[in-house]
C-alpha cells in the first residue's frame, strides 16, 4: 500500500479519483437509457389519460356518485328485528335476516352450483395442463416442432379471457353450465400448463438422464424423471388455480354460462338495493372460505418448507 | 466383448474422443484416467449411447451398438448400465422404487406408468440393495441418503438391470475417502463375482492401480496408455497428465484434491421461494 | 454377496424377502386409499360433467362446427371499420396501464399495512386484509358492472374497475413479499440508527422492489386481458365492440379482434420479459 501525499494534490489515479471517474462514466451510460425509459412510460401515461378520459373534472364528478351508489345497495337492517322470522302471512319483516336474504335459497344452490363448476374445470384443465407441459418444456421436448405446436397451443388458450370462451360456447351449446365449465378449463390448461412446463424446465436433468441410462423411453423418463420432482408444485398451483377459478366460474353467468353470475349481473343491472349487497357477500364469503381451505390443503401436501 | 473402432466425437472446434479403438474382453475391470476434459465421460457416454458419436462404432458381441435405434437403442441401455458422477437418482422416490427403475425396459408402457412391479422384481430389488448393504434403507426416500449411499443404490440400480457391462462415470469424484472405498469395492466384488465387465473413469491413479485389470489412459481424446497397473510407469503417467517434463510430478497431485466440475448447481436454475412467487403474481393475475 | 438373475428368483425366495421386508411389496390398505381417492376424483368428473349435461355436445357440434368455419372465413375485409376497432383496443390498452398504475400506486402504500413486518399493530393488519380480501374476492368484471352504475358507461369505469381489483391483489404479494424479506438486511440497517421511514427506503424498498414491478407488470399483462372483456357491461375498451359483432354474427371480425389482442398481450408479455430481466438484473447484481 503506497501512502497518499495530501500536500501533492489529487494524482489520476488515487482511488477517489479513479472512483469518480468510473461513476460519471456509468452515469452517462445509464442517463440515454432513463431518459428512454421515463419518456416511453410518461408517453404511455399520458396516451393512457387520453384514450381512457381520465380526466380530473370526471373523476371529481364521478366520485361522490360512486359513494351515493354504494349508499343505496347497503342494507336497512333494523337491530331489534334483525332476527325476526316471517309472519303468519308467509311475508318477512323488513329490517330483519330473512327480509334481506329472502332469495337465500336461490343464492345458495346458485352458490353451490358454481364451486362445482370450478372443481370440475380445475381437475379438466389441470389433466389437460399435465399432458401438453411435458412437450411444451425446452428440456423435455421431443422435438423443437412439438415445442413450438403445444407452447403456442397454450398461449391461445391462455390469452384469451374466460369469459370470451365461455361466449363462444353458450352460442354453440346453448346456454347453462357446461359451456362455463369448458371456457374455464380450456383457460385453465393455458394458464396452468404454462406454470408446470416452467417447473419442469427448472426440474433436474439428472434423474431423467439416470432413467435414459437404464433404458427407459420418453415416457418413462418422464414418469419417473421428472414427475416426482415437479409433482408438489403443479398440486400446489393447481390449488392456487381452483381459488381463481371459484372467482372465474362466479362471473361466466354474465354471458349465460351457469353459476351465480346470471343472478349477480341481473340484481346489479337491474336494482340499487340491498340485494346487490346481499349477492356480494356472498361470493366474497365463499372465496375467502375457498382461499382458506385450499392455503390449508397446500401446506398439508406439500409441507411448510416447500412454501417457504 | 466390447469392441471400440476408431471411434470419434467431434465438436465444432475440436475432437473431445479422437478415434479411439480399444477391445475389452468379457469380465474385466477398466479403469479409464485422464484430465477433466481428456474425453473419459464422452467415452463412456458414447458406449451406452447417452451421446452421439460422429464417427467410427461400438460393437458388442458381433453386434453394431452405434447403429441402434427406437426399441433397439433402449434395449442395448438396459443392458449396459451406467453409474453416475452425480448418482442421478430420482430424489424423490425412495430406494427400491429408484432401484426397481432398473427393470423399466422389461415393462410395458401402462405397467410402468402406475408402477406396477411384480413380487419377483421386488425381491430381487432387494436382493440387490442386500448386496450393497442398502436393504435397510429400502422405503427411505432417496435424497435422504448420504452421497455414499447414493451411489451405492445407484449400483443396486444397475445390478438390477442384470447388465451385461457396467459403465461408470467417476462414480467416486463426488465422494469422501471412506464412501469411495465402499463404492470401488462394491464395483469390484461385481465384477468379480457376476463375471461382468466394469469400465470405470477414475481420477486418481492411486485407484486405478488399486482396483483395476487395465489401465487405459487418455489425453486431449486420445489414448496415450493400455496396460496392466504394473506398467504404469512414471514417465507414462506425465504422459496421461500433461505434466512438464520440469514440473513436479507425483501420484497425490491427481488425488482427490483435484474436483471435477460438474458438482456445482447451475446458476440459471430458479430456487423454489422464487418460483413460487413468480407462479403466485402469475397465477393471481390469471 | 453372491451373483444371481431376476429367472433365479423362486416363490421361496419371494417369501423369504417378503418376511424380511414387508413393506416393500405395498400395503394393501395404502393401495386401496389410493385406487379409492383415483376412483372417487374419475367419478366425480364423470358425475358433475353429466350433471351439466355434458351430452350436449353431442348435439351441439353441427353448430360448432359452423362457428368455427365462420371464425376462420373472413368476408368483406373492406368494409370492417378498422378505425373503431383500434380506437377500442388501444383504449383497453390504456385502461390497463392506467388501473395497473393506480392499483400499483395504492399497493405500494397499502401493501406496508398488511405485512407482518411493517405491521406491529394485529388490529390495523387485520382489517386492511380484510378490505383487501373483500376487493379480491370480488371479480373485476363485478367491480365493472357497479362503476358503470355508479360512473356512469365508459372507460373511467373500467379504469376504476381495474385499479380496485389489482389493489386488493396486488397489496397482498406486495406484503407478502416484504414478509419473506432477508431480515439480517434489515437489521444492518436498523443498526445503524436509521427511523422507521428509512428503514423501509434502504431495507425493505432495495430488496422487494424488482419483485414489486416484476409482480405489476405481470398484472399489466392480466389487466390487458381482462379489459378486453370489461366492455361487456360497459365499462370501455374492445369488450363492446367484441359483444356487439358477436351478436350481430359477424365472427369473422371477431376472430380478427381477438387475433390483434393476442398479439398485443404476447408483445406486452415479451416487453415485460425484457424489462424484468433488465430492472432485476441491475440491482441484484
Amino acid at each position: 500500500m503506497a501512502s497518499i501525499d495530501v500536500n501533492a494534490g489529487p494524482q489520476p489515479n488515487d482511488a477517489v479519483s479513479v472512483f469518480e471517474h468510473h461513476r460519471s462514466e456509468l452515469r452517462r451510460q445509464r442517463l440515454g437509457m432513463n431518459i428512454l425509459f421515463i419518456g416511453a412510460f410518461l408517453l404511455a401515461l399520458g396516451l393512457s389519460i387520453w384514450v381512457s378520459r381520465f380526466y380530473p373534472d370526471r373523476l371529481a364528478a364521478g366520485l361522490p356518485r360512486i359513494f351515493e351508489y354504494f349508499g343505496t345497495i347497503m342494507p336497512n337492517l333494523q337491530f331489534d328485528l334483525l332476527f325476526e322470522g316471517r309472519g303468519a302471512d308467509g311475508r318477512a319483516v323488513p329490517g330483519s335476516l330473512t327480509f334481506w336474504y329472502s332469495d337465500f335459497n336461490v343464492y345458495i344452490r346458485l352458490i353451490v352450483e358454481t364451486i362445482f363448476m370450478a372443481l370440475t374445470a380445475t381437475i379438466l384443465g389441470a389433466t389437460a395442463a399435465f399432458l401438453l407441459c411435458f412437450p411444451a418444456s425446452r428440456n423435455l421436448a421431443p422435438n423443437s416442432f412439438i415445442y413450438i405446436v403445444s407452447r403456442r397451443f397454450m398461449e391461445i388458450c391462455r390469452g384469451v379471457p374466460e369469459i370470451l370462451y365461455a361466449l363462444v360456447f353458450v352460442f354453440a351449446i346453448g346456454i347453462g353450465p357446461l359451456a362455463g365449465v369448458l371456457a374455464i378449463a380450456i383457460h385453465s390448461a393455458g394458464a396452468l400448463g404454462k406454470l408446470f412446463s416452467e417447473v419442469n424446465e427448472n426440474a433436474s436433468m439428472r434423474p431423467v438422464e439416470g432413467i435414459r441410462g437404464v433404458g427407459g423411453n420418453w415416457f418413462e423418463e418422464i414418469r419417473y424423471g421428472v414427475v416426482p420432482q415437479v409433482m408438489p408444485n403443479f398440486v400446489s398451483y393447481t390449488l392456487l388455480r381452483f381459488e381463481i377459478n371459484v372467482r372465474a366460474s362466479s362471473i361466466v353467468g354474465f354471458v349465460g354460462a351457469g353459476g351465480i353470475g346470471a343472478e349477480l349481473n341481473r340484481v346489479i343491472s337491474l336494482y340499487s338495493d340491498d340485494r346487490v349487497v346481499a349477492v356480494l357477500l356472498l361470493v366474497v364469503i365463499t372465496v375467502t372460505l375457498i382461499d382458506l381451505l385450499s392455503e390449508q390443503m397446500r401446506t398439508h401436501f406439500i409441507g411448510r418448507e416447500n412454501l417457504q | 466383448m466390447l469392441a471400440i473402432k476408431n471411434l470419434t466425437k467431434s465438436f465444432k472446434t475440436r475432437n473431445a474422443v479422437d478415434n479411439i479403438s480399444l477391445d475389452i474382453p468379457d469380465g474385466q475391470m477398466v479403469g479409464v484416467i485422464g484430465r477433466s476434459g481428456a474425453g473419459k465421460s464422452t467415452l463412456l457416454r458414447m458406449i451406452n449411447r447417452l451421446a452421439e458419436p460422429t464417427g467410427g462404432s461400438i460393437i458388442f458381441d458381433g453386434r453394431d451398438v452405434t447403429a441402434l435405434k427406437g426399441r433397439e437403442l433402449l434395449e442395448w441401455r438396459a443392458n449396459c448400465a451406467m453409474v453416475f458422477q452425480q448418482f442421478n437418482l430420482v430424489g424423490r422416490l425412495n430406494v427400491l422404487t429408484n432401484v426397481l427403475t432398473g427393470r423399466l425396459y422389461h415393462h410395458g408402457l401402462i405397467a410402468s406408468m402406475f408402477q406396477v412391479f411384480t413380487p419377483a422384481e421386488r425381491a430381487f430389488a432387494i436382493r440387490a440393495l442386500d448386496r450393497l448393504g442398502m436393504a435397510h434403507t429400502a422405503l427411505q426416500q432417496a435424497d435422504t441418503l448420504s452421497g455414499g449411499q447414493m451411489q451405492r443404490v445407484a449400483i443396486a440400480r444397475a445390478l438390477a438391470q442384470e447388465p451385461k457391462i457396467v459403465l461408470a462415470d467417476e462414480p467416486i469424484a463426488s465422494l469422501d475417502p471412506m464412501n469411495a472405498k465402499v463404492v470401488m469395492d462394491a464395483l469390484r466384488t461385481i465384477n468379480r463375482e457376476d463375471g461382468i465387465a466394469v469400465i470405470c473413469n477414475l481420477h486418481t491413479l492411486d485407484t486405478a492401480r488399486n482396483y483395476c485389470d487395465r489401465v487405459i489412459g487418455l489425453f486431449e481424446g486420445r489414448v496415450v496408455f493400455d496396460g496392466p497397473p504394473s506398467a504404469l510407469t512414471e514417465q507414462a503417467a506425465r504422459e496421461i497428465y500433461g505434466a512438464e517434463a520440469d514440473e513436479a510430478f507425483s501420484e497425490s497431485m491427481t488425488s482427490t484434491t483435484l474436483k471435477p466440475a460438474g458438482t456445482e448447481v447451475p446458476a440459471e436454475r430458479l430456487t423454489e421461494a422464487d418460483l413460487q412467487q413468480r407462479a403466485r403474481a402469475e397465477l393471481l393475475a390469471g | 454377496m453372491t451373483a444371481m438373475t431376476l429367472q433365479s428368483i423362486s416363490s421361496s425366495d419371494i417369501a423369504s424377502v417378503r418376511q424380511s421386508h414387508p413393506q416393500a411389496f405395498g400395503s394393501t390398505f395404502s393401495t386401496i386409499t389410493r385406487w379409492a381417492i383415483w376412483l372417487s376424483v374419475i367419478f366425480y368428473v364423470i358425475g358433475s360433467l353429466y350433471y351439466f349435461e355434458v351430452y350436449r355436445l353431442l348435439d351441439a357440434s353441427g353448430r360448432a362446427l359452423n362457428l368455427i368455419a365462420a371464425f376462420f372465413i373472413w368476408e368483406d375485409m373492406g368494409e370492417w371499420q378498422y378505425r373503431q376497432i383500434y380506437i377500442g383496443i388501444a383504449q383497453t390498452l390504456g385502461m390497463a396501464f392506467l388501473g395497473t398504475l393506480l392499483g400499483t400506486l395504492m399497493a405500494l402504500f397499502i401493501g406496508f399495512f398488511a405485512a407482518r413486518t411493517t405491521m406491529p399493530f394485529v388490529v390495523v393488519r387485520q382489517i386492511v386484509r380484510r378490505i383487501l380480501d373483500i376487493l379480491r374476492g370480488v371479480d373485476q368484471l363485478v367491480w365493472g358492472l357497479v362503476f358503470v352504475r355508479a360512473v356512469g358507461l365508459g372507460p373511467l369505469a373500467g379504469v376504476l374497475a381495474i385499479a380496485v381489483s389489482d389493489t386488493g391483489t396486488l397489496s397482498k404479494l406486495y406484503s407478502e413479499a416484504l414478509e419473506n424479506v432477508d431480515r439480517k438486511q434489515v437489521e444492518g440497517i436498523r443498526s445503524t440508527g436509521a427511523g422507521p421511514l428509512k428503514i423501509a427506503r434502504y431495507g425493505y424498498l432495495p430488496q422487494v422492489l424488482p419483485i414489486f414491478i416484476s409482480q405489476s407488470l405481470y398484472f399489466f399483462e392480466s389487466s390487458t386481458r381482462s379489459a378486453t372483456i370489461l366492455g361487456l357491461v360497459g365499462a370501455g375498451g374492445i369488450g363492446m365492440i367484441i359483444i356487439e359483432r358477436f351478436r350481430a354474427n359477424l365472427f369473422d371480425q371477431v376472430a380478427f379482434v381477438v387475433l390483434n389482442v393476442l398479439v398485443c398481450i404476447f408483445v406486452i408479455d415479451w416487453l415485460s420479459k425484457k424489462i424484468r430481466a433488465r430492472l432485476i438484473g441491475e440491482t441484484s447484481h
